[in-house]
């Protein structure tokens, strides 16, 4: 009952935020009441629009920050990962059940229990027709979490991630949307991605090769990409198309 | 089209309710593997479908399923009330102005990119819906990976409770407030669809 208030005040407070700083402030007050050290929020690179437009707010130690930085920790940091195939908050130590982990991934963790930083829980934020993100909270290394506080920490990670969004938006009116690919870019991108060339495209669809080929110039001029297979990975990553438009039938 | 059902007397009474509960049958028992009643093998039926039930129905022009929702009356029994009153660490609202939104629907004939469009309109006439007939209030239990979308819509979410992890699933209460300006926050997020909502015209009983 008491957290559930927390919730609330917490959400109270958001409502009224006219800054990432007081977000910043916010998150962090509240990620120290839940028993965390740090928290971080952001999107997952997002690859359409600059790093400077993608959210990123965290309070971690700078040689945390410096560490996932140099060793460019962002769609490939496995934490990132695994948030990617569930929907609901997970702790760190639970990413070996999520995703199948490289030997690079466990040489990644093991060098981040060297700078001192131990286990997480991450709330995957994913909204469709956007690039994922997540809301982290860390702790050091020998610092257990307090587990019964994480569906406090699930709810709390939900609404900042939104909150943030609204702030972005705010900031950069116009650019979460963009300009929606046209439903035949879409369709020969999906012929793309099931890998067949572009006069096998013509044939499926029944129009003209030039066609097609127009397609997906225009195509990879919106996602300003040059390869075939990068518009694919484009259209999947921002949601034109889904892995479900690729494998039925 | 969007048509707004009430006072349904028989479930299978107009071409739009059949449609409905068979897409709601491949939708949350074929897909998402609800344990939910089945009529008929082929129509997805529970004890909450009855006359006081309400229901937002987007069909295309050929009168197939697109999305659709199901509208319980607060004051009488719910899902949030009977089934999962432990979601709840505030009283839920239980008003006459106050609904709850129950089997969200989209058809699994949809691809991606329709789905987002159909889910925006089914949306936008919840809230239309609500602002022309004084419902000030929905609410609804969700699994949280649906909660960031829900946010995600720009209008006025609350949680009702923390949520609880229920037969394998993180779930969630939450409480929706409408206001003259709920259309306005849609609009801001770029999924507001307003089109005209037609009452069903209840067949009579023959």
């Amino acid at each position: 009952m008491v957290k559930f208030e927390r919730a609330e005040l917490f959400l109270r407070d958001l409502a009224g935020l006219s800054s990432e700083g007081q977000l910043s402030d916010a998150l962090a007050e509240i990620s120290r009441e839940m028993g965390f050290h740090h928290f971080a929020l952001t999107h997952h690179v997002d690859v359409r629009r600059s790093a400077r437009t993608a959210i990123r707010l965290h309070n971690y130690p700078a040689d945390w920050a410096q560490y996932y930085d140099e060793n460019r920790l962002g769609l490939s940091d496995p934490v990132h990962r695994a948030s990617h195939v569930t929907s609901v908050g997970f702790t760190w130590s639970q990413i070996p059940q999520l995703i199948a982990l490289t030997r690079r991934d466990h040489d990644i963790l093991a060098r981040g229990v060297d700078q001192g930083i131990g286990d997480g829980f991450t709330v995957p934020a994913h909204v469709p027709g956007e690039s994922n993100g997540s809301c982290s909270f860390a702790n050091p290394v020998n610092w257990p979490i307090q587990s019964d506080d994480l569906p406090l920490a699930q709810l709390v990670g939900s609404f900042a991630f939104e909150a943030a969004r609204r702030l972005w938006r705010l900031r950069s009116p116009g650019e979460l949307t963009g300009e929606p690919l046209t439903d035949r870019q879409r369709e020969c991108i999906i012929w793309v991605a099931r890998g067949k060339t572009d006069w096998e495209i013509s044939r499926i669809l029944g129009i003209s090769h030039e066609t097609v080929i127009r397609h997906l110039k225009q195509a990879r001029e919106r996602y300003g990409v040059t390869k075939r297979t990068m518009l694919a990975v484009h259209a999947l990553f921002d949601g034109s198309i889904s892995f479900f438009d690729i494998f039925r039938r | 089209m969007v048509t707004i059902a009430e006072r349904v007397r028989h479930p299978f009474e107009s071409r739009a309710l059949r449609a409905m509960f068979a897409a709601r049958k491949q939708v949350f028992v074929d897909l998402l593997r609800w344990d939910v009643p089945v009529i008929d093998g082929r129509y997805e039926v529970d004890q909450y479908d009855d006359e006081h039930a309400h229901y937002i129905i987007l069909t295309d022009d050929e009168g197939e399923h697109l999305g659709s929702a199901r509208l319980l009356q607060t004051i009488r029994p719910h899902i949030l009330d009977t089934l999962f009153p432990e979601l709840c660490d505030i009283s839920p609202p239980a008003r006459p102005d106050a609904l709850e939104i129950t089997r969200f629907c989209l058809d699994r004939r949809l691809a991606a990119s329709e789905r987002l469009e159909i889910r925006n309109r089914l949306v936008s006439a919840l809230v239309d819906h609500a602002l022309a007939s004084s419902i000030r209030t929905y609410c609804g239990v969700a699994e949280l990976g649906w909660l960031q979308q829900i946010l995600a819509f720009g209008w006025r979410c609350r949680p009702l409770g923390l949520p609880r992890r229920v037969d394998g699933k993180l779930l969630g209460a939450f409480a929706i407030d409408i206001a003259a300006d709920t259309p306005a926050l849609l609009e801001a997020s770029g999924l507001y669809r307003p089109e005209p909502l037609q009452a069903a015209r209840t067949p009579e009983l023959v």
